[in-house]
C-alpha cells in the first residue's frame, strides 16, 4: 500500500512540475512539433531531436528538455498514421498495417472518419499507456529483461506468420513478397560473422537499406508513379468526402478494437527493438480473426486502422519503461532521449527515480498533459487534412516527391539513399502493376534481421540444440501457440476442401 | 496551403541548422562553425562525447561546434566523407581511433586510407574494454569464472559487434585461460548491455559508459578491465596483467581528426582549444559521470598512439586467428 501511496505522491508532485507554466509550453511545444514530423514522411522523431539537442541545453532544466523531446516523440506517433491514410506512405514501420485499411477508407471517401478514430485511438491508447508507464513500470521492465534471443525468434516467427495474413487474396503472392523482403532485409553486414553481404561494393550499403528509404520508394514513389498512368484526375480521391468525423456507428465498431490494440501495444512495445512494429500487426491480425466480417478488412474497415494505431501509441508509452527504469533504450529516437539525459547530467536508469524524483515523475506526468494536447491539436487538423485531399494531383504528387527526397535525405545526409529510393520507387510501381502488396515485403524486411540475428544468437547460446526455443517458459509458450495456430489453419484449410469436394 | 507554408518554414529553419554559415575568405580561422562529424548514430557513446565537447566549447572556441552524425558502413561511410571534403579545418571527424579505423583496415580495403588521408588533431578519451558479470552469477572474479567455465562445454560473452575490440579482447581471454569462449554478437553496445543484465549469456564485454549505470546499481560487477593500465572511469576493477593475464587492447580510441591537407595553424588553434575543454573541471566531471574518462594527447603523441593502437590490433588479430567468414 505505502507503495502505491508513494507512487500517488510521486505522481502528484510530477503533475506540480508538469503544471508551471515553461513546462506546459514546452510540452505544447514538443507535441505540435512531433505532429509535423510525424505528417512529413520520412523526417523521424529522432532526427528532429537530434537536431534540437544543442537547443535543448539552453532551454535550462533538464526536466524541460526532456518533456518537449518526449512530446516529439510521442506527437509524431499521432502524427504517423496522416500521411498512411492520406496518400499510402507509412512514416515508420508501426504505421505500415495502418495503409492497408486507411487508405481504402481515404478512396472510398472516408479519410475523416479514419483520421478522427486514429487520433482518439492514440489518445485512449497513450493515456492507458501512461497509466500503465505510472504504476507497473518496474515489475514489467522485469519482464522484458527475460526476453533474450530465443523470445525474439519465437515472437518474431509469429510476426511473421501475422504479415503473411496481410497479403490479400493471393497467399502465394504475399508469400513471395514476405521472402523479397527476409531477402532484402538480409543485405549488409552479418550480424552475427561480420561477413560482408549484398553490397555491390557500396559502403552505404554495409548497414542495410534503410526502412524509411524503402518506404518512401514502394509506398510513396510507388503509388505516384502508379497513378501517373491513369487519367489525370483533379482530384485523387474522386468520390465525395460523405463525413468529417466518425459516426457513432463507427465508434462503435472500434472501441473495443482501441482497447486490445492498446494492451497489446503495451505489452508488446515495452520490449526494445521490433516491439512497435510486431504490436501493430498482432493487433491487426486480432481485428481480423476476431470480427464478425473479416472479408471487408482490406477493403477500409475502421477496426484495421483503430486497433494498430492504438497500439503503436500505447508501445510508444511503454517504450519509456526500460529507459526510464533499466536505462536501456529501445529505439532510435529513445536513443536520444537517453543521450539528452546523460549530456544534462542525468543518469537513467534504476536510480533515476529515487535520485531524480523531479525528472521521472516530472516526464510522466506531463505525458498525461502532453496527450490530451495531441487530441485536442489533432482534431481540428482532420477538416485540414482532408481538404488537402481537395488539392490537384498534378501539384500534390510533386510535393509528395519533394518530401519523400527530403526525408529520406535526412535519415543519413547522403543522396546515395535518394538514388536507392528511386529504384524501389521502380519497383513499387512494377508491383502495383502485376497485383503485389508491398505491406507483407516492408514487414518481412524490418523482421528479417531481427529473426536472423535471434536465431543465431539463440543456437549460439545453446551450444546449436534447437530445444532453446521449446525449454524457456516464454518461448516455449509462443512456440506452442504457434504450432496450433498453424495447426488450426491447415485443418480449416482441409476442411472446407472436404466439404467442397463431397458436396 | 497552410500546410506548405509551415512545413517550408519549418524546412528553413532546418537548413539554417544544418547549413554551415557562408564565411568570408581572408580571415583568420575559423571564419564559420566548425562541424564535429560523428560517423556514428546519435545516442551512441561517441555522439555523447562530441556533443559534451560541443557544449562545453562556445567558452574556448572562437565559433560554435556543430556536431553532425553520419552513420553507414560501420562509421566508414561518414569517415570518408570528411576524408574528402575541403581541408580547411572546418569538418572534422570525431571518433577517430574507432573499431573501423583500428580494427577494420585488418580485414577489408577501406576507401581511403585511415592514417595517410587524416589528420590527427588530439585525442579526447580513451574507453576501455570491461569484463562485466551478473551479480547473481555463481562466480564473483575472473578465477573464478574461469575455474566454473572450464566445467562446462563453453562460456558464452555478449559482444557489441562482431571482429570489434570486445570480441577481440574475449579471443584473447580464451585463448590465454584455455576456456572456450564463445561470442554472441548483439547490434551495438545498448543491447549486448541489455542481453547481460537479463542474464542471456555468461558474462560481456562493453565500454565503461555503457554499463556504470549498472554497476552502480549492483546489477552488474566488473571483474576485469584490458588496457595497460586500470581505467580511470572504474579505478577499483583489475587489469587483466594484473590478475596474470596477458590481455591487453587498446581499447576504443576516441580522437579528432582533419583532413589531410589541413593547415598546421588551424590544427594548432583546434588542438590548443580542446585542450583547454579538456582541462575544464566541469567537462572533466561530466565526462567522468558517464563513464568516459578524459585523456588529452595532442597532434603527434596523438598520432603515435594511435598507430600503436593499429599494430597491437593486428598482432592479436593475427595471434588468435580471428576471421570474418
Amino acid at each position: 500500500m505505502s507503495d502505491l501511496l508513494g507512487m500517488f505522491q510521486g505522481l502528484m508532485n510530477g503533475f506540480g512540475i508538469a503544471f508551471t507554466l515553461n513546462n506546459l509550453m514546452f510540452a505544447l511545444l514538443g507535441a505540435f512539433l512531433g505532429t509535423i514530423v510525424g505528417i512529413l514522411p520520412g523526417l523521424g522523431p529522432a532526427a528532429t531531436i537530434s537536431l534540437l539537442l544543442p537547443l535543448s541545453f539552453k532551454i535550462g532544466s533538464p526536466v524541460t528538455s526532456i518533456i518537449m523531446m518526449a512530446g516529439i516523440f510521442y506527437g509524431a506517433m499521432y502524427g504517423g498514421s496522416t500521411t498512411s491514410i492520406l496518400v499510402n506512405i507509412p512514416g515508420e514501420a508501426a504505421s505500415v498495417v495502418t495503409c492497408i485499411d486507411g487508405y481504402q477508407m481515404a478512396l472510398k471517401g472516408r479519410a475523416g472518419p479514419a483520421l478522427g478514430i486514429s487520433a482518439i485511438g492514440s489518445f485512449i491508447a497513450g493515456t492507458l499507456g501512461v497509466i500503465g508507464l505510472t504504476f507497473v513500470a518496474p515489475p514489467l521492465a522485469e519482464f522484458a529483461l527475460k526476453f533474450g534471443p530465443p523470445e525474439y525468434f519465437s515472437l518474431t516467427i509469429l510476426g511473421l506468420l501475422m504479415a503473411s495474413l496481410l497479403g490479400g487474396t493471393s497467399i502465394l503472392k504475399g508469400l513471395i513478397m514476405i521472402v523479397l523482403g527476409l531477402l532484402l532485409g538480409s543485405v549488409g553486414l552479418d550480424p552475427i560473422s561480420g561477413a560482408i553481404r549484398f553490397t555491390w561494393g557500396f559502403f552505404m550499403l554495409q548497414e542495410g537499406v534503410d526502412f524509411v528509404t524503402l518506404a518512401m520508394g514502394l509506398f510513396g514513389i510507388g503509388e505516384i508513379l502508379y497513378n501517373l498512368e491513369k487519367e489525370l484526375k483533379t482530384e485523387l480521391v474522386t468520390k465525395k468526402i460523405s463525413h468529417l468525423w466518425p459516426t457513432l456507428k463507427d465508434w462503435a465498431e472500434s472501441k473495443w478494437a482501441i482497447v486490445r490494440g492498446s494492451f497489446i501495444g503495451f505489452f508488446i512495445g515495452i520490449l526494445p527493438g521490433g516491439g512497435a512494429v510486431i504490436s501493430s500487426l498482432v493487433s491487426y491480425a486480432v481485428e481480423k480473426k476476431i470480427s464478425k466480417h473479416p472479408e471487408e478488412f482490406g477493403k477500409g474497415a475502421i477496426q484495421g486502422v483503430a486497433g494498430p494505431e492504438s497500439a503503436n501509441n500505447s508501445a510508444a508509452s511503454a517504450s519509456f519503461i526500460p529507459l526510464l527504469t533499466l536505462g536501456i533504450p529501445g529505439n532510435a529516437a529513445i536513443a536520444m532521449i537517453f543521450a539528452a539525459l546523460l549530456i544534462q547530467g542525468v543518469q537513467p536508469g534504476p536510480f533515476l527515480i529515487t535520485e531524480r524524483p523531479d525528472v521521472f515523475w516530472g516526464v510522466v506526468a506531463s505525458m498525461y498533459i502532453g496527450n490530451a494536447m495531441l487530441l485536442i491539436l489533432n482534431l481540428p487538423l482532420v477538416g485540414m487534412w482532408v481538404q488537402l485531399l481537395r488539392v490537384p494531383y498534378a501539384i500534390l504528387a510533386p510535393i509528395i516527391v519533394l518530401f519523400c527526397c527530403i526525408g529520406v535525405y535526412s535519415v543519413r545526409n547522403t543522396v546515395f539513399d535518394i538514388w536507392i529510393m528511386g529504384i524501389f520507387g521502380v519497383f513499387g510501381y512494377l508491383l502495383r502493376k502485376l497485383d503485389f502488396e508491398p505491406g507483407p515485403m516492408i514487414l518481412a524486411f524490418v523482421l528479417g534481421p531481427i529473426l536472423e540475428r535471434s536465431l543465431r544468437q539463440a543456437l549460439l547460446i545453446s551450444a546449436g540444440s534447437p530445444w532453446i526455443f521449446f525449454k524457456r517458459p516464454i518461448s516455449g509458450t509462443m512456440m506452442g501457440f504457434l504450432l496450433l495456430f498453424i495447426l488450426f489453419q491447415i485443418v480449416m484449410t482441409l476442411r472446407k476442401k472436404w466439404s467442397k469436394g463431397s458436396s | 496551403m497552410k500546410k506548405v507554408k509551415t512545413i517550408g518554414w519549418l524546412l528553413v529553419c532546418c537548413s539554417l541548422l544544418l547549413a554551415p554559415g557562408l564565411g568570408g575568405a581572408q580571415e583568420k580561422f575559423p571564419t564559420k562553425p566548425i562541424e564535429l562529424v560523428v560517423p556514428f548514430a546519435a545516442g551512441g557513446s561517441t555522439d555523447v562525447l562530441a556533443r559534451l565537447v560541443a557544449k562545453f566549447a562556445p567558452k574556448y572556441f572562437d565559433k560554435p561546434l556543430v556536431v553532425i552524425n553520419k552513420p553507414g558502413g560501420g562509421g566508414v561511410t561518414g569517415t570518408e566523407g570528411v576524408v574528402r571534403s575541403a581541408p580547411n579545418g572546418h569538418i572534422l571527424y570525431v571518433g577517430y581511433g574507432s573499431g573501423h579505423d583500428l580494427v577494420m583496415p585488418h580485414f577489408q580495403k577501406l576507401p581511403y586510407k585511415t592514417f595517410e588521408d587524416l589528420s590527427s588533431v588530439c585525442l579526447l578519451s580513451v574507453h576501455s574494454v570491461v569484463i562485466i558479470i551478473r551479480a547473481d552469477a555463481p562466480y564473483k572474479t575472473m578465477k573464478e569464472m574461469i575455474e566454473w567455465g572450464k566445467k562446462k562445454e563453453q562460456v558464452t560473452a555478449s559482444v557489441s559487434t562482431k571482429a570489434g575490440s570486445v570480441d577481440i579482447t574475449f579471443q584473447a581471454v580464451g585463448k590465454t585461460t584455455g576456456l572456450k569462449m564463445v561470442t554472441v554478437p548483439f547490434r551495438g553496445g545498448a543491447e549486448s548491455v541489455t542481453a547481460i543484465v537479463g542474464g542471456q549469456t555468461d558474462c560481456g564485454g562493453n565500454h565503461p559508459s555503457e554499463v556504470i549505470s549498472h554497476i552502480k546499481a549492483k546489477r552488474l560487477i566488473p571483474i576485469a578491465v584490458a588496457l595497460e593500465q586500470r581505467d580511470p572511469a572504474i579505478p577499483d576493477v583489475p587489469t587483466f596483467k594484473e590478475l596474470g593475464y596477458n590481455v591487453v587492447t587498446a581499447g576504443s580510441v576516441k580522437g579528432v581528426a582533419a583532413p589531410k591537407g589541413t593547415p598546421p595553424e588551424a590544427i594548432r588553434y583546434l588542438a590548443e582549444r580542446f585542450k583547454k575543454v579538456c582541462e575544464d573541471q566541469e567537462f572533466i566531471q561530466a565526462m567522468k559521470d558517464i563513464g568516459q574518462p578524459v585523456m588529452y594527447k595532442g597532434p603527434v603523441d596523438f598520432a603515435k598512439y594511435l598507430q600503436d593502437g593499429y599494430e597491437q590490433y593486428g598482432k592479436l588479430i593475427k595471434e588468435f586467428n580471428v576471421k570474418l567468414e
